[in-house]
């Protein structure tokens, strides 16, 4: 259908008014909200790949999410009513101790373009309470963000009471940040690390 | 966290204190001034790290001068380095202000927690107009009552512009000052300032104390405070996801705004070169590093107006002091331009072999230890890696090997020692 490649080619090259319009165009045209949310989805793996090639930057990312997020209050109304399969389910903060929450909150918008289903427990999160997201939730998948170099404390303490837990084994752990890298990761007992918001896109999709 | 108090050690050193003192002064100056001095020299921001090191709670730190002074002086004499940081300004100033955008231990934070600033869009889309027309105005009835809670009364205040009518605004408008909510205002600013005055005298004081044993407490970040103009727009007014959807949605506006704010810098920094006579300017550089903004982005919004800060700033007997945060690999060829030898660079992620290669004769170059190693690297990794940046980038002189973040906290003292030693070895030139 044309006008659903239109839509995906707008929110792609990050044209927010178009995107919009063509948005509302199509509902009005009874166009369905889940072909609709499917292209906005292609949409944004299209911003998400051009960002891997250095095509665009983490502006380009933010810009995306807004206009995402715009699309996705308009579709809402009309989403309730099915119930859209997501891709999984994902646990995520910045931990305690660390109120940064930037880096967080684009690496969720991605998670959530790309149809997870995402539990963000917000900043200086303790690792109780990543237990309990889990737990509750049943998540497979744990990630963490952190700015500060006393975050790699936080991390590391959340990865243990996750063993203390019995539940190591049945959740992979990611995590990001400005100073996090490969000896933090080794030190945190983590899976794996990304340095940006598609490596986590990337590591999620792999994992489930 | 229960820490436990470090065991004082004392490093051999040579000379008397004033010779120490005179030959790490040295020693910085020659690296700075892109030349070669005895060895490398070592810059140690201990920050966040001392309260660790002391066993007492960060906030017990901030809230006591002398206990602060003393795991300064514990520190340095462990670590012996040729320059070192201390605690960043005081929670005074942002308790007096009732200040919402900053977090301390102790004040937004649990006791241990570090100093941390809370990005929010303070000034939301719409003000721009209001801003271009009157940035004065509209900070001071506007934007500081938005963040500081004691300020609240400004909003109350007439257009500011109207104080222009002298003698006639107050015949009209002089009760308003004494409103309850201005007062109150006028107590928080006059409270905030006698709290920065302390910590002002205090840090004369550290730096006293700290020099009669020969150590050497940093001067960058008592100068002036610089930025790129982008960066004044997005770090306390606009916010990241702002700055980032302003370049596409009021490019116009973002441009207009960058030029009010130049001047204000410069005039800033000339007060405090001519006034407090310290030379530096301390410029932290937030969202032009590589994968922010797209090069198109840079050259439009970011790099113009940032060069023409420094160039200023070096024109008037300034030395700028640019935090290069974030990778800067891909821009080093804008760095490239600056005139050689009048700036400083402290990069945080950038690879310094290559950031050698393309400015090693335009700027002295700090920065190399990543604080990874420090806090879970081993000993041989450690000295494996200072070995490397004392051959690389070491060669020649023009580099200071200090940390990639500013803030030693959560790094083990005994791998800090094994970094001090291992500079002492392999930094000899």
């Amino acid at each position: 259908m044309p006008i659903l490649d239109e839509i995906k080619n707008a929110l792609a090259d990050l044209n927010e008014d178009l995107a919009l319009q063509l948005v509302r165009n199509a509902l009005a045209a009874k166009v369905p909200a889940f072909d609709l949310l499917r292209a906005c989805q292609d949409g944004m793996t299209e911003v998400g790949r051009r960002f891997e090639c250095q095509e665009y930057f983490v502006s380009d990312l933010m810009m995306s999410g807004e206009i995402f997020k715009q699309i996705s209050s308009i579709l809402e109304p009309e989403l309730k009513s099915g119930g859209a399969r997501s891709a999984g389910k994902i646990v995520f903060g910045t931990v305690k101790g660390d109120i940064h929450d930037i880096g967080k909150d684009i690496v969720v918008n991605m998670l959530k373009s790309a149809n997870f289903e995402v539990i963000d427990l917000g900043v200086d999160v303790p690792p109780e309470k990543f237990i309990a997201a889990l737990k509750e939730s049943g998540a497979k998948v744990l990630g963490m963000s952190g700015l500060l170099t006393l975050a790699f404390d936080s991390m590391k303490r959340t990865v243990q009471e996750l063993e203390s837990a019995g539940m190591r084994q049945a959740v992979k752990v990611m995590i990001g940040g400005g100073p996090v890298d490969a000896n933090v990761c080794r030190m945190v007992g983590a899976d794996n690390w990304g340095a940006d918001a598609q490596h986590a896109v990337r590591l999620a999709k792999g994992w489930i | 966290m229960n820490a436990q108090p470090a065991e004082r050690k004392e490093s051999p050193c040579v000379g008397n204190a004033a010779e120490q003192l005179a030959a790490r002064k040295q020693r910085i100056l020659d690296a700075e001034q892109l030349r070669q001095p005895d060895r490398v020299p070592t810059y140690m921001p201990f920050l966040n790290l001392l309260y660790q090191l002391e066993g007492v709670s960060n906030a017990e730190l901030y809230n006591d001068p002398e206990k602060a002074h003393q795991a300064m002086e514990n520190a340095a004499r462990r670590f012996q380095p040729d320059m070192c940081e201390s605690l960043f300004l005081t929670p005074g100033v942002s308790r007096a202000l009732g200040d919402r955008m900053t977090r301390w231990p102790g004040y937004g934070l649990d006791d241990y927690g570090a100093y941390q600033y809370h990005e929010q869009e303070y000034m939301k889309a719409d003000d721009y107009d209001a801003f271009l027309a009157d940035p004065s105005d509209w900070a001071i009835r506007r934007y500081l009552p938005r963040i500081f809670e004691e300020l609240g009364g400004l909003a109350m205040l007439p257009p500011m512009g109207l104080i222009s009518k002298g003698a006639l605004y107050f015949f009209g408008d002089a009760a308003v000052y004494a409103m309850p909510p201005i007062v109150k205002a006028a107590q928080a600013l006059f409270k905030a300032g006698q709290e920065h005055l302390q910590w002002i005298q205090q840090m004369i004081a550290l730096r006293k104390r700290l020099e009669a044993q020969g150590f050497l407490l940093g001067m960058y970040f008592e100068g002036s405070h610089c930025c790129a103009p982008f960066d004044h727009m997005a770090d306390t007014l606009r916010g990241m996801r702002g700055i980032f959807t302003d370049m596409r949605r009021c490019p116009e506006k973002l441009l207009a705004a960058e030029e009010k704010v130049i001047p204000w810098l410069l005039e800033s920094a000339a007060t405090v070169l001519h006034v407090r006579h310290n030379p530096y300017s301390f410029i932290p550089l937030h969202r032009g590093s590589d994968g922010f903004i797209s090069l198109a982005n840079f050259d439009k919004f970011y790099w113009p107006q940032l060069k023409r800060v420094i160039l200023a700033l070096i024109e008037m007997g300034v030395t700028p002091v640019v935090l290069w945060e974030g990778v800067w690999d891909q821009r080093l060829q804008y760095l490239a331009e600056l005139p050689k030898g009048k700036t400083i660079g402290i990069f945080q992620a950038t690879d310094l072999v290559k950031a050698k290669q393309a400015i090693g004769d335009v700027m002295c170059i700090v920065g190399g230890m990543p604080n990874s190693l420090l806090v879970g690297g081993t000993p041989s990794e450690i000295r494996e890696h200072t070995h490397k940046m004392c051959e690389t980038v070491g060669k020649g002189g023009g580099f200071i090997f200090s940390t990639e973040v500013g803030d030693l906290q959560g790094c083990k003292p005994e791998l800090i020692e094994v970094w001090a030693e291992a500079t002492r070895e392999f930094g000899k030139y």
